[in-house]
């Protein structure tokens, strides 16, 4: 490589490296997360024992059942039998709940501070009872009872068109996850690193630093040197987060929540992986190069907000519609967006991991990607060389589209 | 050696520079001088490539400027700028990497210049804490500090108090005993007399005038004189061929239509015997630009 391209690479890398600014950036997610955890983990500690206390009146049997399927009914089966103290344990909140059986009929009554009891799953055990109660009545065997009562099994699965079959509750929850999560990180990135971008070379050009730049090295080379470096900088931000979550995982691996969410991208695979990191880097680069393209544009840095809002609408147009995509996979303009660069790091890897678009369909739409940003580099390196030494009063926007026509 | 073979320069319908000729040779120091918008910046701009000729040849011993020439050259602009943010060594030794010299020799070389150009401050320190005339150095700094082989200084004396103005010109003066080719623009005409050897003067993209400073001066004829004595103003104003007078201190600052009314003026002065003060020197640069420029309108 290029030893000129190197120093500069390591200069926009180590300037922005040292900053008070890009520490914040990376860490201020991470203590916001910290501080979540810890409120959360605070609220839990505080609230104590949450199993509801339930006194079973009235039928012993009944109670006995209860008493064995405390865990799976989530309440704690109080030893008061007699009504009247379990009225009065009730009013002193020493009970969440009293539950009075007669015959086919029960009462639940609880006072305004009670946790919260799962009614549905007492109104099954209690119905499960009754049928069993009445079959027997009937004269039937327990094997016939307990068909009688044995409840309708509705299984959900995804048929894909390689004959494979998924969970679809499970899948289902992944896929949304991967969606957001691509989304999300696409969008933070170009937001952060587009506007850093813009700033250092409205600055150069403002300041008029980039005229003893550009005496010493050539325009392609502060150029490519810039992004490489912002986007090297990015690439950091990224293993930072990276490092941290395996550390979270080390930490956090008995935490029931956490256990849930690993389960839900437990399907998710590690050429799957190597894929969505791939577009997500690719579609970096190519909004690092647009950005830096239309910030040589920018005459100094009350305009750089200007240049950069339209890339971050850019962004926020795929996080959209990978929200939209999620509820219509076969609709013909997704499919579409699904091979547009600047927008299909959105929708393509969503959609692969959802079986709607096979392996191949899903190389394309990162290869068009690639094809993109080199075309877009070389294009931007000339619009560059033009502009970062020539002040114009021209919006910015009709700047770039003359840039553009007189290339051609 | 540099050589500006028949350059012209047009933005549009505008001529910024026209048929220029100039050579700058390696141990010699170029003044450029002319009025605002005189085609100065352009050519600078030219030669570093950062805008091409409409036509016309520019090269270094024959052949065009290459990047890897460009890493030579030492190049301060006339709107200086520099990273707030950064730290003087960071800085500077940023800009010396980029024209191929090494960081150590760069921070040994830095404390070397930071003491001849009396920076106040600390190579630690950032260039944002420093006031204009020492961020101006340090901007000196970055354009000198790996010796490069051609200088390109566009108003270097800009915003500089007396004091800096000199310890700039001695750098000057030492960048070009160590054999740099040297071009400079300058609107002060005293500094471009004390350290150029060539000069090229440019009116409207045009040169009106070129070579050696005192080549030129001489062209023009001894015809200021400068007289102490005890005399009038009126006195000394019937003598003919005098085209100006002027009062200055204790003498007279004299303007004459060619060199011979001198020994009129002489034989006047002296016709009682000793007078403290008489010298016949040819106009200054000053009055040749004012000259020139009123002529060319």
């Amino acid at each position: 490589m290029n030893k000129s391209l190197i120093i500069v690479i390591k200069q926009t890398y180590r300037s922005h490296f040292k900053t008070r600014g890009f520490w914040l950036l990376v860490l201020s997610p991470l203590i916001f997360a910290v501080i979540l955890g810890a409120i959360g983990f605070g609220i839990s500690q505080m609230q104590g024992n949450t199993t509801p206390k339930v006194a079973i009146i009235g039928n012993s049997q009944v109670r006995q059942i209860f008493k064995r399927d405390e865990k799976s009914l989530e309440i704690d089966v109080s030893k008061i039998t007699d009504s009247k103290q379990a009225n009065k344990s009730l009013a002193s909140q020493d009970l969440d709940g009293i539950l009075t059986i007669d015959n086919d009929n029960a009462t639940l009554t609880t006072q305004p501070k009670s946790n919260s009891i799962n009614k549905e799953a007492i109104v099954s055990v209690l119905g499960n009872l009754s049928r069993s109660q009445k079959a027997a009545d009937y004269g039937l065997t327990a094997e016939q009872t307990q068909n009688l009562i044995k409840p309708f099994n509705l299984k959900s699965v995804v048929k894909q068109s390689n004959n494979e079959s998924t969970n679809g509750d499970s899948s289902d929850m992944a896929n949304y996850g991967i969606a957001v999560a691509i989304g999300i990180v696409t969008t933070m990135i170009v937001m952060w690193y587009a506007s850093m971008i813009a700033t250092e070379i409205a600055n150069e050009k403002s300041s008029r630093i980039m005229e003893t730049l550009l005496a010493a090295t050539s325009a392609s080379i502060q150029y490519f040197g810039k992004m490489i470096g912002i986007f090297a900088l990015a690439v950091t931000h990224m293993a930072i987060y990276v490092v941290a979550g395996v550390i979270g995982y080390i930490v956090l691996q008995n935490n029931k929540l956490f256990s849930n969410v690993i389960q839900m991208f437990s399907g998710i695979t590690l050429g799957f992986t190597l894929y969505a990191i791939s577009f997500i880097l690719v579609a970096v680069a190519l909004y690092l190069i647009l950005t830096a393209m239309i910030a040589s544009l920018v005459n100094d840095n009350a305009q750089v907000q200007q240049a950069v809002q339209p890339i971050t609408f850019l962004a926020m147009i795929g996080y959209m519609f990978s929200f939209i995509m999620t509820n219509m996979p076969n609709n013909l303009a997704i499919k579409v967006l699904s091979y547009v660069p600047f927008i299909s790091q959105s929708m393509m890897p969503v959609r692969l991991v959802t079986k709607v678009e096979t392996w191949p369909a899903a190389i394309i739409s990162l290869l068009i990607a690639v094809v993109a940003m080199i075309s877009l580099a070389w294009m931007g390196q000339s619009i560059y060389a033009k502009n970062v030494l020539s002040y114009s009063d021209d919006k910015i926007m009709s700047q770039l589209i003359k840039n553009i026509k007189n290339k051609n | 050696m540099i050589q500006l073979t028949n350059i012209n320069k047009t933005f549009g319908n505008n001529i910024a520079v026209n048929s220029m000729n100039m050579t700058l040779e390696p141990g010699k120091v170029m003044g450029l001088i002319g009025q605002n918008g005189a085609g100065k910046t352009t050519t600078f701009r030219m030669i570093l490539n950062f805008i091409t000729p409409t036509s016309g040849k520019i090269t270094w011993d024959n052949h065009p400027i290459t990047q890897s020439d460009k890493q030579k050259i030492g190049f301060l602009p006339e709107e200086r700028g520099l990273y707030q943010k950064l730290t003087i060594e960071e800085q500077i030794l940023y800009f010396a990497e980029l024209h191929g010299m090494s960081r150590s020799d760069a921070k040994t070389a830095l404390t070397d210049w930071l003491k001849r150009l009396d920076v106040v401050g600390k190579a630690t320190d950032k260039v944002q804490s420093l006031s204009k005339g020492n961020a101006q150095k340090i901007q000196m700094i970055a354009s000198l500090i790996f010796n490069p082989e051609f200088i390109i200084l566009d108003e270097p004396f800009s915003g500089l108090d007396p004091v800096n103005t000199s310890i700039m010109m001695n750098e000057i003066i030492r960048m070009r005993d160590n054999g740099a080719m040297i071009i400079f623009s300058s609107h002060d005409m005293n500094n471009v007399t004390k350290i150029s050897d060539n000069l090229t003067m440019l009116k409207q993209g045009k040169i009106v005038l070129q070579g050696g400073v005192q080549e030129i001066r001489e062209k023009f004829g001894r015809t200021k004189i400068y007289v102490e004595g005890p005399f009038s103003t009126s006195e000394l104003s019937n003598i003919a061929g005098i085209t100006n007078i002027k009062q200055q201190g204790a003498g007279f600052d004299i303007t004459i239509a060619n060199e011979s009314v001198g020994h009129h003026i002489f034989d006047y002065v002296t016709r009682n015997g000793y007078i403290p003060a008489f010298s016949q020197q040819p106009p200054t640069l000053d009055d040749i630009f004012r000259q020139e420029v009123a002529y060319h309108e």
